[in-house]
């Protein structure tokens, strides 16, 4: 039941396929990337080629990249679904074996002058393949157990994978990306409802057995616990990032201190000041008048994918969009709360404004794709 | 969900009537069927986004409402609560007069062991061996599995151990912070340090308290959280104190002494500015007291403070003094010097059984230290006066010094004073005083006639302690000492330019089987430098030495403890600051004629 039932020829064709963008969404991740390069630019205590310059390269590459393949027919796309997420689990596999370890964990492949973080492109090719398996699947299958069971192990492989890396981070973000798309296809609530039982009801077994002699972890192994989940009791050791944050935004007020005027950030009290915490400087420097405007453009961009993944009538384009922006909801959301220390410390850029090439060309290759499905969705 | 057929007859039935083909009527039923399970599905996905941009509008006003509570909030910096982390007040620092670094604090750490939260019990053990030497891997083993919880492996490590231990990486091995005190000097000055060890220990601290000399004396101090910050100043100079340190270890080697010991102290503020005794231990590393045997043979033994001798003829000089102060004789005053001497049953000799006799001049009973002439001025004193004097000088009580040592070293004074005491006394046997004792006393001489109370801080001024004697008899005491030197017994302590001025002493060691030993002496050289104005006293005591370059070996003072203490001048003076004064050659008979 696809769009080989709808009527293609409606859908535009050549050059006519600009008009067709969902320019507001263009328009918006190019205001968010520019918000990204100001600061960068702040960051780098007024210097461009530190840190903005090659971020700017490298959107000016992913800009060119999305418009490609939004040109390209969303078809295409979904039957390229298997390969793409083929290619991807080895390339994982092969990260595994080959990879570059940085920062204590295996996340990078150098292919010549490109890294590339094959866990980033795996929550697009993920995200592609569930899409095309739902299109593909009889409706009325949708909530049977055995193809609930395939969608899993299409999920389980790569968060297997990419936590042996080990990268907690984006397996929790693969996990719920793809649950996120399991749930918009249909999948009956019970299995939700199942699964998210089974999580709790481990948890509270592991913590109220603590003390006792059947105790699941080690001692040690529940302070590390502790620790992670409220790191301002080791303010000097695994907090120290989150209370410096916490008084950067602090000091940032509600109008901020002004552009290229924070201290907290540039007096070097934060680590990751321009990948993972970037979020600080911004809120120090633009106070929360700026915090919030950023997170109103964000929220913009949602409700865009929403309302284009509403519009469109075609099974894989609407999980493809609803996927892809589960996921880019979950790579903010969870920064900020990091960032804001209302969860735990996990290794998550804030999409568009932290430094890293990875990310931000996959960011931009999911919008692509986001944009096929809106340009060739049947009329 | 109820199946409508996909054929109900009746409608077949009903459609063939009206010539209409059954097939069309299936496929268009298909259709229909088709285009309601889409819209379901449609509708259900609907529904589902929805609930999904709920969960996302939740996330973001929570979001954004946290930055508004951030942005509301002062911010504050972190502090900590966590265990090992609290302040602790240090030990304050010792140091020299010149700021220099005696005693300081380093940050070490202890391990101990949670062997509960341990991994693998039996490797741990096994590379704690590894480290540490002294650690047996079998009994390891066995303590860190017998069920208890806690477990002391060591008290301080290096830094290269302790990255090592942290390298086994079993959760159960923990460091505590430790403040170790360190003596970066060695053996400098190891008997006024003292040292300093751990005292009550916990997981996160541990208090350090000073086990002996200045460390313990002044303990409070030092521990004092309030004066943390100052260090305590000392009046050593550390270079002085190597430099006597250094000739009193060459001379005590050379002598073949089995101990020494120096005091040198400025004689109006009763600063000690060096104060050796050897053999010396490394405050680091303090050695354990001996267990046996006589304890003044221990490293540890202070014989400057500690050590009570016979100082012998240094004496002398306190009973002429005495009597000149009392208007009983001059310099000039002849005075019976016919030895032997009878007195009752015993017999005053001269050393070497010379006779000086029959008169001689005060002057030169000091000059050639004559025991008969002192008897018979101590004589003239009288035993009550004798007493009361020795007393104002110190003589009678322990000296009062900022050592833990110095109030147990009591000297020994005769109980009763018969005229032989009188007599013997006076030049310097049947009593027992310490090097300390005698430095105080020639102060009072040499600052012309107030007794000062010796001390180890510095800062001190001028003291106006108690006149003891009037200037005139210290003046005259004075250039009599500086006769000693200059034609007496130690005219090998004389140094050019700096007019040494002292008295010698050589008394024998008390036997064991009673009596006197003659083989085993002690000598003593107490001088006072320069002469015409006396600023420093330096007292120098050789335990058993003997000087061997002649003929014969030679135990007296002139021969041993004399060269040692000019070699000390020597060295010490110019870093005192001293000018020496050197005379103009003698003009002979052509005048330089100008025209």
């Amino acid at each position: 039941m696809s769009f080989l039932e709808y009527q293609v020829k409606t859908v535009p064709g050549g050059l006519r396929k600009v008009f067709y963008l969902n320019w507001p969404l263009v328009v918006l991740v190019a205001a968010v990337s520019s918000v990204g390069f100001l600061v960068l630019y702040s960051i780098a205590g007024g210097n461009l080629s530190v840190w903005a310059e090659p971020q700017m390269k490298r959107f000016g590459v992913g800009m060119v990249l999305m418009f490609a393949i939004a040109f390209v027919p969303i078809w295409f796309w979904r039957n390229m679904a298997g390969l793409a997420y083929g290619i991807t689990i080895l390339l994982l596999l092969a990260v595994e074996f080959f990879g570059v370890v940085g920062m204590g964990a295996q996340r990078w492949l150098d292919i010549g002058p490109l890294r590339l973080q094959p866990s980033e492109l795996m929550k697009v090719t993920m995200v592609m393949m569930l899409a095309a398996y739902y299109d593909w699947l009889d409706l009325k299958k949708t909530s049977r157990p055995l193809w609930v069971l395939i969608p899993v192990l299409i999920i389980l492989i790569p968060t297997f994978l990419v936590v042996i890396q080990p990268n907690l981070g984006t397996s929790l973000m693969l996990l719920m990306g793809g649950a996120a798309v399991m749930f918009a296809a249909g999948v009956s609530i019970w299995y939700f409802a199942a699964v998210a039982a089974l999580v709790g009801g481990l948890v509270v077994a592991v913590f109220t057995t603590r003390g006792t002699p059947w105790q699941f972890l080690h001692d040690y192994q529940y302070r590390r616990i502790d620790t992670f989940l409220d790191p301002s009791a080791d303010p000097l050791g695994a907090g120290y990032n989150i209370m410096q944050a916490k008084i950067a935004l602090g000091s940032g007020g509600w109008g901020g201190k002004g552009f290229m005027q924070g201290t907290q950030s540039r007096l070097n009290f934060l680590p990751e000041k321009h990948t993972d915490f970037i979020f600080t400087t911004l809120g120090e420097e633009f106070g929360f008048v700026g915090a919030f405007s950023l997170l109103i453009l964000y929220g913009l961009i949602l409700f865009f994918c929403f309302t284009s993944a509403l519009q469109n009538k075609d099974r894989f384009s609407q999980l493809l969009i609803i996927g892809l922006a589960a996921n880019f909801f979950l790579y903010l959301a969870v920064n900020l709360s990091m960032v804001m220390g209302m969860a735990p410390v996990v290794g998550v850029p804030l999409p568009f404004l932290s430094y890293g090439g990875s990310v931000m060309l996959v960011l931009l290759i999911a919008f692509g794709l986001i944009q096929s499905a809106h340009v060739h969705r049947p009329r | 969900m109820i199946r409508t057929p996909l054929r109900p007859l009746a409608r077949i039935l009903s459609a063939r009537q009206k010539g209409e083909n059954p097939d069309t009527i299936e496929r268009e039923n298909l259709r229909l069927r088709h285009e309601e399970i889409r819209d379901r599905g449609r509708a259900r996905a609907e529904v589902r986004l929805l609930f999904l941009s709920l969960g996302f509008l939740a996330a973001f006003s929570t979001i954004g409402a946290r930055m508004g509570l951030l942005a509301a909030t002062e911010p504050v910096e972190p502090r900590s609560a966590a265990a090992g982390a609290q302040i602790l007040a240090t030990r304050a620092d010792i140091t020299d007069r010149n700021g220099r670094i005696l005693a300081t604090n380093m940050q070490t750490y202890a391990l101990y062991a949670q062997p509960r939260d341990m991994v693998d019990p039996g490797r741990v053990a096994r590379e704690l061996a590894k480290i540490f030497p002294e650690i047996d891997p079998v009994a390891m083993e066995r303590r860190l599995t017998d069920g208890r919880t806690f477990l002391w492996i060591r008290r301080v490590m290096s830094p290269e151990q302790m990255q090592r231990v942290h390298e086994i990486g079993d959760p159960g091995l923990l460091f505590g912070p430790r403040e170790m005190r360190l003596y970066p000097n060695g053996q400098l000055a190891a008997h006024v340090l003292g040292g300093a060890s751990f005292g009550a220990e916990g997981v996160s601290s541990a208090e350090v308290i000073g086990t002996a000399g200045i460390e313990k004396a002044l303990d409070a101090r030092l521990r004092d959280p309030a004066q943390a910050g100052t260090p305590l100043e000392l009046s050593l100079d550390l270079t002085l104190q190597a430099a006597v340190e250094e000739i009193l270890g060459t001379g005590m080697t050379m002598l073949n002494a089995k101990g020494a010991a120096a005091i040198l102290m400025d004689v109006k503020t009763g600063e000690i500015l060096s104060l050796a005794s050897l053999p010396a231990f490394d405050p680091n590393d303090r050695p354990n007291p001996l267990v046996k045997g006589d304890p003044g043979d221990s490293p540890l033994f202070n014989r400057a403070v500690q050590g009570v001798y016979e100082l012998g003829s240094t004496f002398k000089i306190f009973t002429v003094a005495n009597a000149m102060n009392l208007g009983l004789v001059s310099p000039e005053t002849m005075v019976d010097a016919n030895a032997p001497r009878r007195w009752g049953k015993f017999t005053i000799k001269e050393f070497q059984n010379k006779n000086y006799g029959p008169l001689l001049s005060v002057e030169n009973v000091i000059v050639k230290s004559s025991n008969v002439g002192t008897a018979n001025i101590a004589l003239m004193v009288g035993a009550e006066r004798q007493a009361a004097f020795f007393q104002s000088l110190g003589f009678f009580d322990p000296t009062v010094i900022e050592l833990v040592e110095a109030p147990g070293a009591k000297p020994i004074v005769p109980k009763r004073w018969p005229d032989i005491t009188t007599i013997t006394t006076s030049y310097g046997h049947g009593i027992s005083a310490s090097p300390m004792h005698l430095a105080v006393a020639y102060a009072a001489i040499a600052n012309g006639g107030v007794k000062v109370t010796p001390t180890l801080l510095h800062g001190g001024v001028a003291q106006n302690g108690p006149r003891v004697m009037t200037a005139e008899t210290a003046a005259a005491s004075v250039r009599m000492l500086r006769g000693v030197v200059e034609h007496g017994t130690a005219t090998l302590g004389d140094v050019p330019g700096y007019q040494v001025a002292g008295k010698t002493g050589t008394a024998e060691k008390p036997s064991r089987t009673g009596g006197y030993d003659e083989d085993k002496v002690v000598n003593t050289f107490a001088s006072l430098f320069p002469a015409d104005d006396p600023k420093y006293v330096l007292v120098v005591t050789l335990d058993e030495p003997v000087e061997t370059s002649g003929s014969e070996p030679r135990r007296t003072a002139g021969w041993t403890a004399v060269p040692v203490a000019g070699e000390i001048i020597r060295r010490a003076a110019p870093l005192l600051g001293l000018r020496p004064v050197v005379e103009p050659p003698p003009v002979d008979g052509l005048t330089a004629v100008s025209n």
